[in-house]
């Protein structure tokens, strides 16, 4: 069985994951704490990603990153391809999985005591060192289980992935669309051996990080 | 704890640059209708033995696959289940106008899964109390589905099975519905009929359009003469011996 799948979706994982912890924690900060016009509607887009059809998303990605879309185009001007090639992948992750960590951070945030933040406010700490010292330390757990959701469903996609990255072994087939090739294909030995694979990983990943922190997923 | 995970994380990375090393020998990116996944198997092995390169197959439902082509993905060549699909991406802009070529002509399939009792040799005996359900694949994007769907209006049991029908993505997902026992009977491609799971009986290709497969070469491929020469090797000495075993009709065979 060719590893390459298992290594290029934990590659796609990890870094869609630390870039949706890059994007995600603003917004979930902003919404959590920040209230201006257009608020809900902002929270409700974030959730939308869920509630579409994966593939159709990933169409609507496929039309705007493309060769012939606006950000593709631009992209190509400056020399650099997304549209099928791993990045997309990575594209495709973060996507799919920015609203688990948002609403899961999101709600950590909210159940910060506000009192400590004034606290520290009136002992001139500024926002930033506010974040850091008083409200992260306090919901890190939900962040952290907000984090492991992204990273499983990072894993774990297939719609989005399949249209903007499409599924091109040895360069962009994922774990998730070399089982599905493969039970295509009719070759289900390699299809349950891949699935293992899947399953066993995040099983280890889940089970380890939950004891890391003590959580129960 | 904290060290066995950072180490594990730093191998992964390491595991993972050198998943993104690229091989050196040519590499000719072959986009190919789902109905022609076992066939190309064969074929690609025997390409690659022949001239050196490396064959990437990335197969699916014609639909999806001129999609991704139309938005730039890096196919070099693009074998379709049907002919307006190459049409529509030829006028595009996005194919090579003078590599249009005919490269075989599919035939449907009447199937049941193997253990099956049902006697269903023509298809008015999908009209049986038995046949509960009846896959064919989804006839508004897959040319088998639109086939299938040809072959039972001209025979007049369409809409008396609608109720029944059963779509499939495209034409090897239907292959599994009728394998694993999901449905009683399903229309197929002859070219993936010879599974293990699965016994057939021949459609009447007068019942439907014919399923003219065209392949064409992409405008972005960097290596058009390689991809031209795959199509040739497909209809050549090489290629024409499978196609066949795997029911296709070949240009000069009808």
């Amino acid at each position: 069985m060719d590893p390459f799948p298992v290594l290029l979706s934990f590659q796609v994982s990890l870094v869609a994951t630390l870039l949706t912890l890059l994007l995600g924690l603003p917004v979930a900060w902003v919404l959590a704490r920040r209230r201006f016009p257009g608020h809900d509607l902002v929270e409700a887009a974030v959730v939308l990603p869920l509630v579409l059809p994966p593939t159709v998303l990933g169409y609507y990605l496929l039309v705007v990153i493309g060769a012939r879309g606006p950000v593709g185009q631009l992209l190509g001007a400056l020399g650099i391809e997304l549209a099928f090639t791993w990045r997309a992948a990575v594209l495709a992750a973060c996507v799919g999985s920015v609203a688990l960590l948002v609403k899961a951070a999101q709600a950590g945030f909210e159940s910060v005591d506000r009192r400590l933040e004034q606290a520290a406010r009136t002992l001139g700490r500024s926002e930033w060192n506010i974040f850091w010292s008083i409200t992260l330390p306090l919901s890190w757990r939900a962040v952290f289980a907000g984090t492991v959701l992204a990273f499983c469903r990072a894993l774990g996609d297939f719609g989005i992935t399949l249209m903007v990255a499409g599924s091109i072994p040895g360069l962009t087939q994922t774990m998730p669309l070399a089982i599905y090739d493969y039970v295509q294909a009719n070759q289900m030995r390699e299809a349950n051996l891949l699935s293992l694979v899947a399953v066993a990983t995040a099983l280890l990943f889940l089970l380890g990080l939950g004891r890391l922190a003590r959580l129960r997923f | 704890m904290f060290r066995i995970v950072v180490l594990g994380i730093f191998s992964l990375l390491a595991a993972a640059g050198a998943a993104s090393a690229q091989p050196k020998q040519p590499v000719l990116t072959v986009y190919g209708a789902a109905d022609l996944s076992f066939a190309f198997r064969e074929i690609a092995l025997l390409f690659e033995r022949a001239t050196g390169a490396k064959v990437v197959l990335v197969l699916g439902s014609t639909g999806t696959l001129a999609k991704q082509i139309e938005h730039g993905a890096p196919a070099d060549v693009f074998f379709a289940a049907n002919a307006s699909f190459v049409d529509d991406l030829q006028s595009k802009g996005a194919v090579i106008p003078g590599t249009r070529m005919l490269y075989a002509q599919g035939r449907i399939v009447l199937a049941v899964p193997r253990g099956s009792k049902l006697r269903v040799e023509r298809l008015e005996d999908l009209l049986g109390a038995e046949v509960k359900r009846v896959a064919i694949a989804n006839p508004d994007h897959a040319p088998y589905g639109r086939a299938a769907q040809q072959a039972l209006q001209a025979a007049r049991v369409w809409d008396a099975l609608k109720p029944r029908l059963v779509y499939g993505e495209n034409i090897r997902h239907t292959l599994q519905f009728i394998e694993t026992g999901a449905v009683d009977a399903g229309i197929i491609a002859l070219s993936i009929a010879d599974a293990p799971g699965v016994r057939h009986v021949p459609i009447d290709p007068a019942l439907h359009a014919p399923l003219n497969q065209i392949a064409a070469v992409v405008k972005r491929s960097g290596r058009p003469e390689l991809a031209m020469a795959f199509v040739q090797f497909v209809n050549g000495p090489e290629g024409r011996p499978i196609m066949k075993r795997y029911g296709f009709l070949l240009p000069g065979d009808f």
